[in-house]
């Protein structure tokens, strides 16, 4: 069953606008610096009167490019990236043009891929990295990963020559939460049966969500809740509910989404960055807002971290919550920490008695049969 | 009544027949550039055969690489689908299916002929029927003869290369140093149910498990994939035709399903 949604259409347009507001505001003065994960709060760069804007490639086209620097074997998200990067600074069609916008990026010390191509990016941009602890569930972690959040906000006060007050720090603390409780609102709509809203524009909607200022995204997404809320789900059943968990699918790559949703199965959730990582848990307004905001973003899951439970509990929680006929476990090729931990996830789920179909991809339309073939299968072993 | 069911194989194309739940007919042919016109023309000579015209038969299933392909087919099921079905109307006590066909090789876990789980190989052609083609042509020999090679050996050369390219220019590096030629054979026979048993061993196949595909035909690599997984293949008499019998056999199905729902309401 196709449903549009009219409201999308905002998030369609609102991309030129906002190249357009991010050149008025670099005119005036306002710094603004790129990112790539979820591990950077945004609060700490809003404090700090600066804008930000996700760079995070999800296209084939700049792969090349990056293979000129980097490695043939590491994963496409990083290539991609990359690749957008030193193409001729952005002045083609190939490149997203945000990366001629930003005066600094801020990096982060995720994976070991993420971590070395950031060295070659300084070369072309400056290039921050925020350090991670890579064990989150020890009080000493969350410590040092305040002093590394400290550290960041003392580097954004230097580039914008603001300083960051607990005022400025708490307003962009209750403005983010007010995004994640609207995301939540979005999620549980699709808990229904069949979903009011299709999953892969659930997930084009969330890759706006670093891109655009969280006013805008937040004006855009009340419009979509308010015309899904309304819309009465009738009928039989969708096809089978999925969950799609693993690595992030960034503006652009919409293969496997699409892939599912063409063989007639609906995804009903993403346990992703381009999901339910990146709004899950609300950053607690009571506390101090440093600790607060290590608290919350080292509760991201990310396979990066060991060990990672967090994750597993995650999943069996989602597919729960929203009621999943099967998982389909996705990941980028070289993604070793998603990639390895799919033996734990599978284990997992098979206790929980739920089907997983495993699926490891690049950016490249190569493989968009095997990947049909073993879709089509795994629907039909759900039926 | 008459159902039949075609597999569009990347190598070979497959039909079967059934009259009643019995196997009338069956052929094979080599699928060639047009999945189309091999399955049509298969269909064909095999109605012939038996004698039967189109209207005695019923929808037609189509599974394979290229089953979307074959306009005449009413309807279509997944390869892995339909092999279950297949080898469940063969063997109903199996509980693992290894197929190494052309272009992939799968295997999967079956309980009563419904899938449980199942994965496939990697997208390259390393551990498929592609890999033996490949090897069989370094060695210049047929793909029959190659199978029939290796039996004679008693010291399979050691093969480190899964990549079907990079074995074919080790076959010639391990000519060139005097290896014989039953030795590389039995080689890449034992490096091929390597691949194959790490992918059974990971879905945890122990027990009653059938090899299907084109690559089962071959009495070598059944040997060195019961040697590396311990137990006894069953093997059909005709390995190929599996995916297609499967499919063959969904006919039956969707007509009980529908009986039983006109049941029901």
């Amino acid at each position: 069953m196709t449903r549009e949604i009219k409201s999308l259409q905002f998030f369609k347009e609102a991309y030129s606008a906002r190249i357009e507001q991010l050149r008025d505001s670099r005119d005036k003065g306002m710094k603004v610096v790129g990112t790539f994960c979820l591990f950077v709060p945004d609060e700490i760069i809003f404090a700090a009167g600066a804008d930000r804007v996700i760079l995070c490639g999800g296209r084939s086209n700049t792969i090349s490019v990056a293979e000129e620097y980097l490695p043939r074997n590491i994963c496409p998200l990083i290539k991609s990236s990359f690749g957008a990067v030193i193409n001729g600074s952005c002045a083609g069609d190939l490149a997203c043009p945000h990366f001629s916008m930003v005066d600094a990026i801020v990096a982060e010390a995720t994976c070991d891929g993420k971590k070395k191509m950031y060295e070659l990016l300084h070369e072309y941009i400056p290039t921050y990295v925020l350090d991670l602890p890579q064990k989150p569930d020890s009080k000493s972690s969350i410590d040092y990963f305040e002093s590394e959040l400290r550290k960041f906000g003392r580097f954004m006060e230097g580039l914008t020559d603001n300083m960051i007050t607990e005022e400025a720090l708490a307003r962009e603390i209750r403005s983010g939460n007010e995004t994640r409780r609207m995301l939540h609102r979005l999620y549980d709509l699709r808990r229904q049966d069949p979903p009011p809203i299709r999953g892969s524009d659930v997930i084009k909607l969330l890759q706006k969500q670093y891109f655009l200022s969280p006013d805008a995204f937040r004006t855009g997404l009340t419009e979509v809740c308010d015309e899904v809320e309304k819309i009465t789900v009738t009928g039989n059943k969708d096809g089978p509910r999925l969950m799609i968990s693993g690595c992030p699918m960034p503006a652009g790559n919409m293969k496997v989404s699409q892939i599912i949703e063409d063989m007639g199965a609906s995804i009903v959730v993403e346990e992703s960055c381009t999901g339910t990582r990146s709004f899950w848990d609300l950053v607690d307004e009571q506390k101090d807002p440093w600790t607060a905001l290590a608290e919350r973003y080292l509760k991201i899951p990310c396979s990066c971290m060991t060990p990672n439970q967090g994750r597993i509990d995650s999943i069996i929680e989602l597919a729960e919550k929203f009621d999943v006929d099967g998982v389909v476990y996705y990941t980028l090729q070289s993604c070793h920490g998603y990639n390895i931990e799919r033996y734990k996830v599978g284990k997992a789920l098979k206790e929980a008695n739920i089907p997983m179909l495993a699926i490891e991809t690049d950016y490249s339309d190569a493989d968009l049969e095997q990947i049909r073939i073993r879709v089509e299968a795994f629907l039909e072993m759900l039926s | 009544m008459i159902s039949i069911g075609i597999d569009a194989g990347a190598a070979t194309t497959k039909v079967v027949v059934l009259k009643d739940m019995t196997m009338i007919g069956w052929k094979v042919c080599p699928t060639g550039f047009d999945f189309a016109k091999a399955a049509r023309d298969l269909y064909e000579e095999v109605l012939v055969d038996e004698g039967l015209v189109v209207r005695d038969v019923g929808l037609i299933y189509a599974t394979g690489y290229g089953k979307n392909a074959i306009p005449f087919a009413g309807r279509t099921v997944s390869e892995i689908t339909a092999h279950a079905r297949g080898v469940f109307f063969l063997y109903p006590e199996v509980a693992g299916i290894i197929d190494i066909g052309g272009q992939d090789s799968k295997v999967i876990v079956v309980d009563h002929g419904r899938v449980q789980d199942f994965l496939m190989n990697d997208k390259c052609a390393a551990g498929t029927g592609k890999f033996l083609e490949y090897s069989a042509k370094a060695l210049e020999v047929s793909i029959e003869e190659l199978g029939d090679l290796a039996l004679t050996s008693n010291n399979p050369a050691k093969i480190s290369s899964m990549c079907t390219v990079f074995a074919e220019s080790e076959v010639i590096s391990l000519r060139a140093k005097g290896y014989a030629k039953k030795d590389i054979a039995a080689g890449l026979v034992v490096s091929i149910a390597q691949r194959i048993a790490v992918m059974a061993k990971r879905m945890g196949l122990k027990e009653n498990v059938a090899f299907v595909g084109g690559v089962a035909k071959n009495r070598a690599m059944k040997a060195a994939l019961e040697a590396e997984l311990g137990l006894k293949l069953y093997i059909p008499d005709l390995p190929q035709i599996t995916g297609a019998l499967g499919a063959a056999l969904q006919q039956s199905r969707a007509v009980k399903s529908s009986s039983t729902q006109s049941k029901g309401s």
